[in-house]
């Protein structure tokens, strides 16, 4: 049982030791480095995530399991911990400009976002439910401080508060469901629960709770309608690259965990959990876009718009099996580009005292910069799935799996939220096109690492819309072997 | 009836008295100390389940470490000492409901569940072999945790900071 650690396994978890000594030493450089210059510790992390990917590239197509059988090495950890670092990367570009455009320039911030990428990672290869918690909490941990960055400005202490009080909560109903997993099976490794649990042990009402809770708890993280109250507050208040980190990479990060925790350690109660899921995706994608319609600031409509698109996500995860899911991995990426493109939109537009963060801030912006202008519009199409983008395959596989699987009617309601989505969307690139530039309008400047955010976003999302077969193909062979 | 099981109730029932406490108390100052006996009666619970060493932690950390915490950030806080502080809001009629609710499902689903299917293998709770098990089996999550908490000793020294004046 005890079994002494050696080589091989701190070699499995060699791109989380990179990452993790990275930061450190942006940590210590931030001590050399003059304010002012900081920008340098900004370009130095997105090296430092390269040479992470670089690493993490070795493990391609490997299966490995290490750490006493607590750690994965597997397509579908490296899938996500692929697109945990590329978000990461591009959240650091954006943050460069916008940190000197607050006066907060500091490695501490590159710094807190690499260590919360390393929980992600953590949770992208956890199989054990010890290890999962712990990469949940770095991450968390990072991002409250994150949401406080900007300690001047009230919004982000709200936010700050917000989200650590309903994070602490959430976590502590995510360790009451595994303390009762624990306590019924002895085990905290998920193919050892799995394997515990039998077919008249099944129906124990305390496996229910615990699935219950751990639903719930997950709920949170992902923000899923009805535990979406803080979501809002906290996307609007804090930093603008952190509300990108939040929604595109903290956000997937929990639904990794969902899936591994419920496709792994309780397929056994799918029947269940497919409908909890079903009630939880049909809530979520109908209030998430219909609040988004009343919305006036741009954050807090791409707050809601991205619990609607956690609401599309977990249609793949109830419909299940191959296609659900290889669907459900395929929308991850498609929603963090967009989402990311979206958020670096908002920080192109923040320029002197202009936050960029009312809707009114779009308008004329078709004048101001047509090419600014029709990225959006690009983004705005993927988000509301429009055919060529991104967004309509993702939605078209999601929507397909649904049906494959009989689930007509919540297809059916995923389309009529897509029609609604439109609406909202469209508003903004009305105001783009078809209204005039306010005379207060300063020309644009976008920095150079925001470009390139806005160039990979953008292109990301018209290369999966046009050609989406080597994305699909590769989300299908991430979950081989996953259950 | 056994004698553990004697003390087992009476343990339980002291630390729920003092949980109440912390929650009802009027002045934020008792509800700190009222803590510290919820956290030795969890402790004592630590012992009557043959984990020592998580009862000695218990009371180093909690009782010691995390209780003095508090007090210092209550004194450090104005105003929050003083008498008159409401700690109760409209809601809490509401939320006692809630409460009860979701206390009764929780006990109704361990009183059947466990009772189902038994208790986990009884395992080592030997220090020796704690510490050794965190050097070899829980390695990954024993380093992990490091950086978690250095990213937390971080975080909290860049909120704590005093923000110098823009230059």
């Amino acid at each position: 049982m005890t079994q002494a650690f050696n080589m091989a396994d701190l070699s499995t978890a060699l791109p989380e030791v990179v990452l993790s000594l990275v930061a450190m030493v942006i940590l210590m450089l931030d001590f050399i480095v003059p304010k002012g210059r900081r920008d340098w510790l900004g370009y130095l992390s997105v090296l430092g995530v390269l040479l992470t990917l670089m690493v993490l590239c070795r493990q391609w197509g490997a299966t490995q399991s290490a750490f006493s059988g607590q750690y994965l090495i597997d397509p579908f950890a490296l899938f996500f911990k692929i697109l945990f670092l590329a978000s990461g990367g591009l959240i650091i570009l954006m943050s460069i400009g916008y940190l000197r455009g607050e006066g907060a320039d500091s490695g501490e911030f590159y710094a807190l976002i690499l260590f919360a990428t390393l929980g992600m990672m953590l949770m992208a290869s956890a199989v054990d439910l010890l290890i999962l918690y712990i990469g949940l909490e770095t991450m968390s941990i990072c991002i409250y401080v994150l949401a406080g960055f900007l300690k001047r400005e009230r919004r982000s202490n709200e936010a700050a508060l917000k989200y650590l009080l309903m994070g602490g909560f959430s976590s502590a109903i995510i360790l009451y469901g595994i303390v009762m997993l624990y306590g019924l099976t002895g085990a905290t490794g998920l193919k050892e629960i799995a394997s515990t649990l039998t077919a008249d042990t099944l129906s124990n009402p305390a496996l229910i709770l615990a699935m219950v809770m751990l639903a719930a708890g997950f709920g949170f993280k992902i923000a899923a309608v009805p535990f979406h109250m803080y979501i809002p507050d906290v996307y609007e208040g804090a930093p603008t690259p952190i509300t990108a980190l939040l929604a595109a990479a903290s956000e997937i990060a929990g639904l990794v965990i969902l899936l591994r925790v419920f496709l792994v350690a309780i397929p056994g109660l799918q029947d269940r959990w497919a409908l909890l899921f079903y009630v939880l995706s049909l809530l979520t994608m109908t209030v998430g876009n219909v609040v988004a319609i009343a919305q006036s600031n741009i954050k807090r409509m791409l707050a809601y718009s991205s619990i609607a698109h956690i609401g599309y996500l977990l249609i793949g995860v109830v419909a299940g099996r191959e296609l659900g899911i290889s669907a459900t991995l395929l929308y991850t990426v498609v929603y963090a580009l967009m989402t990311l493109g979206a958020f670096a939109m908002v920080i192109l537009l923040c320029v002197g005292e202009v936050k960029g963060e009312r809707i009114d801030d779009f308008a004329g912006l078709a004048q101001r910069s047509p090419m600014a202008a029709a990225a959006m519009l690009i983004l705005l199409l993927s988000l509301a799935g429009v055919p060529p983008t991104a967004g309509f395959v993702g939605k078209l596989y999601l929507f397909g799996a649904a049906i494959e699987r009989g689930y007509i009617l919540l297809a059916l309601i995923a389309v009529v939220n897509s029609a609604i989505s439109l609406f909202y969307y469209m508003k903004v690139a009305v105001a783009m096109y078809m209204r005039d530039l306010p005379p207060a309008g300063l020309a644009l400047s976008p920095s150079r690492p925001l470009r390139v955010v806005l160039f990979v976003t953008v292109v990301g999302t018209l290369a999966i819309g046009i050609y989406p077969g080597p994305f699909l193909d590769l989300a299908k062979s991430s979950i081989a072997g996953l259950w | 009836m056994t004698v553990i099981q004697v003390v087992f109730f009476l343990v339980a029932a002291f630390t729920t008295a003092a949980a109440f406490l912390v929650v009802l108390a009027k002045n934020i100052v008792h509800c700190a100390i009222a803590l510290v006996f919820t956290f030795f009666g969890v402790a004592a619970l630590y012992v009557l389940l043959d984990a020592e060493f998580l009862a000695a932690v218990q009371v180093l950390l909690y009782v010691g470490g995390i209780t003095i915490l508090l007090l210092f950030a209550i004194m450090l806080t104005s105003r929050i000492s003083a008498r008159g502080v409401r700690v109760m809001n409209e809601q809490v009629g509401m939320s006692a409901v809630v409460v009860f609710a979701i206390f009764a499902l929780l006990a109704i689903a361990s009183l059947k569940g466990f009772a189902l299917v038994g208790s986990p293998p009884p395992a080592s709770y030997a220090t020796a072999s704690l510490g050794r098990l965190l050097l070899t089996t829980y390695v990954l999550p024993f380093e992990a945790v490091s950086i978690l908490l250095l990213a937390a000793m971080v975080g909290a020294i860049i909120l704590a900071r005093r923000e110098r004046e823009k230059d």
